[in-house]
């Protein structure tokens, strides 16, 4: 090979790299940029032909999520999107409390005792990731209606431990195993009990994994779409049930929606940089570290 | 005296795993309860609107799904769309980690930025891309495509239109998945086998197919468990872009269960359709996880 050829085939090797890396830069923030620019815009620019880059931005569809209103109207049936963004935050914040407080004791069990049933019994909490929800959701209507767990955020609390508990306790499991037996064994000899190795070697020495592990549940909480579809009503709806409701049988309400779609991805787009060295692990239950 | 009080610990901590689990367990039978309720329903006529002609009817809504039609294509669908997903996905998504993995300006940023998408609520995921894929030439994705010479979409509107538009919905919101799971074990591989092969004067490709490949295999096999799984049962993106329509063509078992047992409240059709799924989940996910051990175990030799 001539030197020329040789340096021309490192140029198109480089040109080539460029191009992917554009691409693929292109094809994960696009849409992401895209969505802010509508959320800006007048509902005239939102439908022009062709789509408008540079157009005079507008904070109307923002105004409109928080008081309802846009142009001096009111729209009787208007999605109250402040009360669906407080929803998700108790319903998440419950769910992870919950299943935290409740996968804590499990997962230490599981990671330091041995005892009869032990992998059956944590496979059981991994085989529930994989269940569709609609097996759940459907009893859990008719049984919710019956017992007034309907349309109540503790009724979605309970309902989210689907996702949250089998994760947590699985995270937390792997995090705890992390923790070296020798430290919990001369925590032993010095006198300590099983709780006291829990409260003083085992929590201490994973707080970040268990911080890791209460913000990625929190995320799946918040992601939680198919459960409140079916189990909340307008009172308790979260943002991303909230979200759809811009869609109506007259018309979509374009600019709203995609404001609307900006404010339930913010929480979920600054809690993925704090823990994105995790989130790969967490999406797995702890089986990629 | 001694051996007394020795034994009594001794009870009470073979129990202590169990009572430190109870509570977790205790919500788990809250959630198998109800699960245990749905199965038992599925053996019914239970329809919302008639609860007094209910009635035990053992397994007449499993026999009458083989000669439903809408249950034959849902089934297809299922099966098509996860074996399509899964195979872009994972095959995009090695690309994607051996493209960043071979010293890409810039790497760790992207690896930043990717997991946004993967972090998005699904369905204001399937949103976004409604709001792209308008099929009139307001839609931006119709209209970067005229540059390319494409006639406008209808994205939503037609039958391949709408399975295509899943896809790549599924397919943005996913591929960080595969891609951020094979990037960390590309990282991780052992660097002697690659420099014993350069010393042989074997080709990229070559160490690609003979040491790559295999060394991957058990993060491949473990991202094709997870998509396939979660394939299966894809449910918020199509609920908000095309509810199973135009002509049920994106309807999968999920979303016909969903139509069973929430548009027309038949809840007994409804879980049957729920359990065949089930099925369908438990069979493929034991297999595959068979097939995960067995590659992990033979990569650790």
């Amino acid at each position: 090979m001539t030197s020329q050829a040789m340096l021309r085939q490192r140029y198109l090797q480089k040109a080539a790299i460029a191009v992917g890396a554009v691409v693929l830069l292109l094809w994960t923030v696009f849409p992401f940029v895209w969505i802010l620019l509508t959320s800006l815009k007048h509902p005239g620019d939102i439908i022009s032909v062709p789509p408008k880059f540079v157009f005079t931005p507008t904070f109307d569809n923002y105004a409109a999520l928080v008081i309802g209103e846009q142009h001096g109207q009111y729209s009787s049936t208007r999605p109250d999107f402040p009360l669906f963004f407080l929803n998700s935050m108790i319903i998440s914040i419950g769910a992870v409390a919950l299943s935290a407080a409740a996968g804590i004791p499990a997962a230490y069990a599981l990671a330091r005792f041995t005892f009869p049933l032990k992998n059956a019994l944590a496979f059981v909490f991994m085989s529930f990731r994989f269940v569709p929800f609609i097996a759940f959701v459907i009893p859990l209507y008719l049984l919710y209606q019956q017992v007034g767990l309907y349309n109540t955020h503790t009724g979605l609390i309970l309902a989210y431990q689907l996702i949250t508990l089998p994760f947590t306790v699985w995270m937390l499991r792997s995090f705890f195993q992390e923790i070296p037996l020798e430290i919990q064994e001369a925590a032993k000899i010095d006198g300590c009990s099983w709780l006291g190795v829990l409260t003083r070697v085992i929590l201490p020495l994973s707080m970040p994994g268990i911080s890791v592990t209460v913000i990625l549940g929190f995320m799946f909480s918040w992601n939680a779409f198919n459960y409140p579809l079916m189990l909340a009503g307008r009172q308790t709806f979260p943002v991303t049930v909230g979200a759809i409701q811009f869609i109506s049988y007259e018309q979509v309400l374009w600019g709203q929606m995609a404001a609307a779609t900006i404010v339930a991805a913010v929480p979920q787009l600054l809690l993925s940089l704090m823990v994105q060295k995790y989130i790969v692990r967490g999406l797995t239950m702890g089986a990629v570290r | 005296m001694n051996t007394k009080r020795r034994r009594r610990r001794w009870r009470w901590e073979t129990f202590l795993p169990y009572l430190l689990l109870a509570p977790a367990l205790v919500l788990l039978a809250g959630m198998v309860y109800p699960f245990g309720l749905g199965l038992y329903y599925s053996l019914t006529n239970y329809w919302l609107q008639y609860p007094n002609r209910f009635r035990f009817i053992w397994f007449d809504n499993y026999v009458n799904l083989t000669s439903e039609p809408l249950f034959a294509r849902a089934l297809e669908f299922t099966l098509g769309f996860t074996l399509v997903a899964v195979v872009v996905q994972v095959g995009l998504g090695l690309a994607v980690a051996l493209f960043l993995h071979a010293r890409v300006p810039g790497r760790k940023v992207m690896r930043a930025l990717m997991l946004l998408p993967l972090m998005m609520p699904p369905v204001i995921t399937a949103l976004m891309w409604k709001i792209m894929m308008a099929s009139t030439n307001a839609g931006i994705l119709n209209y970067l495509l005229s540059f390319l010479g494409v006639d406008p979409v209808n994205w939503f509107g037609s039958k391949q239109g709408a399975v295509v538009s899943i896809l790549i919905i599924d397919t943005w919101g996913n591929l960080p998945f595969v891609s951020l799971i094979l990037l960390g074990a590309l990282q991780a591989l052992p660097t002697e086998p690659y420099e014993a092969a350069r010393v042989d004067g074997a080709s990229p490709a070559a160490m690609l197919r003979y040491i790559t490949l295999p060394l991957l295999s058990p993060f491949i096999l473990l991202a094709v468990t997870f998509r396939t799984m979660d394939s299966l049962r894809i449910f918020d993106v199509i609920y908000a872009t095309t509810m199973g329509g135009p002509d049920d063509a994106t309807t999968n078992l999920q979303i016909m269960a969903y139509q069973y047992a929430f548009q027309w409240y038949q809840m007994g059709k409804g879980m049957a359709q729920t359990i065949v799924l089930l099925v369908l989940v438990v069979i493929l996910s034991s297999v595959l996880m068979r097939l995960w051990n067995r590659a992990a175990a033979s990569t650790a030799q």
